[in-house]
């Protein structure tokens, strides 16, 4: 059993090898299909900068190569480690993303919490009491979180918590230039920088499951064995917490992992909101300077996260539901 | 729901007759059809009711609710704040409309030909959207927009377009899977009739229900990106967008609360009427769940 889910988990993590083989060509080609080159934009401008200047950082930077010799020599410095160097501060991007990882994982992890969290007690309420107060309720509220603009959200949230009420800070991740006396300390000063942002992200998050879990369940209550197992007779608590919703579960974890490519995109917007140093701020940053590295070192290593949060989601379903074979 | 279904065929109701029957039970759904209608009229006749909103430096950070000549106040530059909701209504209609079509084109025209042909092909084509599904759509439309030096509406269009289909595509694709076997289009094949006229004629049209529901949250979720785009600095530096404005008042959010609070609540609207229009749709056709 043990050796088959092994085996099962190494197997697809092979089959991520390729599909990110085809994502770094597909980006690759568009950001160098563009017309014109970072240089030629921001340098043209002034006229002090000989053309000889951009033909030399043009050579520098290998921007004259056919493209394919470009994305060669790109993935060679991948595969040793390096994702080259950025256009413009001409760091390593593999230290500049390195730095910036963690904060979005922590949000991103922490609005995912907050979401399911929520979710599972909501949904399961709302589709057992299908048409009832908390139904309505909590109904509204995943229909204001779908159609609510994240960023928008989060400049309300600092109004109110931030300017009128004064009790969170209002951007960044830590208090700048404090120095702490202690680790705990730290935390705490982290932590109050992080709730405005899960808060933000996590609303969204929950909106989005609940109404998942909500139409999972309902599907799965309507089930001719939900009937058979209320005419044997066995209590509805026991009904629904050990024959529907193990089996709504399942179709939510899934999609748990199939969205976190959405919850990244969110990610994007409400790092911009509390200025939170991620890896949003990263890529929209680069864009205005057509800093190419940075933009596919940073598509990349969300590609990486999506592809492992998908694997994981397998192994979790794989656990979850027994009569998943690893072949 | 089945029953009532075939006593109404019985009675010679059309599909469209059934489908306005059963939307015109829909209460949300009529709300989400008032607010779109309202969108439409703001985006037609900004031009008529507010010659272009002009800077008034004079009036900058009027209060909303106080000069009834601009009801919602004005933004830091002075302009009529409910002037600048009309003109974004107009910027977010052309976004979402020019998105959408081209998801149209790029899903069904992807979905169709790997559902209707399958073997390899079909192999190819999902293989293809299982990789843009992996990338996170925000990340592709800012490798999509960074291609450009000068980003105009219609780049945005493009990118959101683009980028937009795979969904569709998938859906469009399992209509054809289950459609191509049926009776009817196994008739048309033995009678003769070409793989395009099969496609575009027959089954295309049967597979519409799900496909228009798919489109009406897309819709929904164009808006939404090209707020996003603008709050990030991405969008169309020349027209008016809520997004934009939203963005503009995050630095006087303290002392004009209404300059970010207003366009963002035309978003919310505008989303939350084409999110409900497509709920309404999807269970007023006699279709399975989609999206």
């Amino acid at each position: 059993m043990t050796m088959a889910l092994k085996d099962y988990v190494i197997r697809r993590s092979f089959i991520a090898i390729p599909t990110l083989f085809a994502i770094s060509v597909i980006v690759f080609a568009i950001i160098h299909a563009a017309p014109g080159d970072p240089f030629q934009f921001f340098l043209g401008f002034n006229p002090r900068v000989s053309m000889e200047t951009i033909e030399f950082l043009r050579e520098k930077y290998h921007l004259n190569d056919p493209i394919w010799v470009q994305y060669i020599s790109w993935l060679k410095m991948l595969l040793s480690g390096n994702m080259g160097y950025s256009f413009i501060t001409h760091r390593a991007v593999s230290e500049a993303i390195m730095i910036r990882v963690p904060n979005t994982v922590k949000l991103v992890l922490s609005a995912e919490l907050i979401a399911i969290m929520l979710a599972i007690p909501l949904g399961t309420i709302s589709a057992v009491k299908e048409g009832g107060i908390i139904d309505n309720v909590s109904r509204v509220i995943s229909l204001l979180g779908v159609s609510m603009p994240s960023f928008w959200l989060g400049i309300l949230l600092i109004l109110l918590f931030a300017v009128k009420l004064d009790l969170l800070p209002t951007c960044g991740a830590r208090t700048t230039g404090m120095i702490y006396d202690s680790f705990w300390e730290s935390l705490k000063d982290q932590l109050i920088h992080l709730i405005l942002p899960a808060m933000t992200l996590g609303y969204l998050r929950t909106a989005y499951l609940t109404r998942l879990l909500r139409s999972s369940l309902l599907d799965v209550l309507s089930k001719d064995y939900i009937m058979t197992a209320r005419m044997k007779g066995l209590k509805e608590r026991v009904v629904i917490y050990k024959h529907a919703l193990r089996n709504a579960l399942l179709p939510f974890v899934t999609a748990i992992g199939l969205a976190f490519g959405f919850l990244l995109s969110g990610a994007v917007l409400t790092e911009t909101v509390f200025a939170w140093p991620g890896m949003g701020r990263l890529i929209v940053d680069a864009t205005f300077t057509r800093d190419y590295p940075v933009i596919m070192g940073t598509t990349m290593m969300t590609a990486v996260m999506v592809v492992l949060a998908n694997l994981i989601t397998d192994i979790v379903y794989a656990f979850l539901d027994p009569r998943i074979t690893y072949d | 729901m089945e029953e009532e279904r075939e006593q109404e065929i019985i009675k010679g109701r059309s599909y469209i007759k059934r489908f306005l029957k059963r939307f015109s039970k829909n209460y949300l759904g009529i709300f989400g059809a008032a607010i779109v209608s309202l969108l439409v009229f703001m985006s037609l006749t900004a031009p008529i009711i507010f010659p272009y909103p002009n800077p008034r430096l004079e009036m900058r950070y009027t209060p909303p609710f106080k000069d009834w000549s601009v009801p919602l106040g004005t933004d830091n530059l002075g302009r009529d704040m409910l002037a600048l909701i009309f003109y974004g209504a107009r910027t977010s209609l052309k976004v979402g409309l020019g998105s959408i079509l081209l998801i149209f084109i790029f899903g069904v025209t992807i979905g169709s030909l790997a559902g209707y042909f399958g073997k390899w092909l079909d192999e190819i084509l999902m293989r293809f959207t299982d990789i843009m599904l992996t990338i996170p759509t925000l990340f592709l439309i800012i490798v999509f927009l960074s291609m450009f030096e000068v980003r105009g509406i219609n780049v945005i269009i493009f990118a959101i377009g683009v980028t937009g289909w795979p969904g569709l595509a998938r859906i469009t694709r399992s209509q054809f899977l289950s459609l191509k076997k049926t009776p009817y289009v196994e008739a048309v094949q033995v009678m003769g009739g070409s793989s395009f006229r099969i496609m575009f004629k027959h089954i295309l049209l049967n597979a519409l229900p799900p496909i228009i529901v798919v489109l009406t949250f897309q819709m929904a979720g164009a808006i939404l990106m090209e707020a996003g785009l603008s709050f990030l600095g991405l969008g169309d530096p020349t027209l008016i967008s809520w997004g934009k404005i939203v963005t503009q008042g995050r630095v006087s959010v303290a002392t004009a609360w209404w300059e970010s609070t207003f366009p963002g609540m035309a978003i919310l609207f505008a989303v939350l009427g084409f999110n409900l229009l497509g709920d309404a749709i999807r269970d007023s056709f006699e279709v399975e769940k989609v999206g």
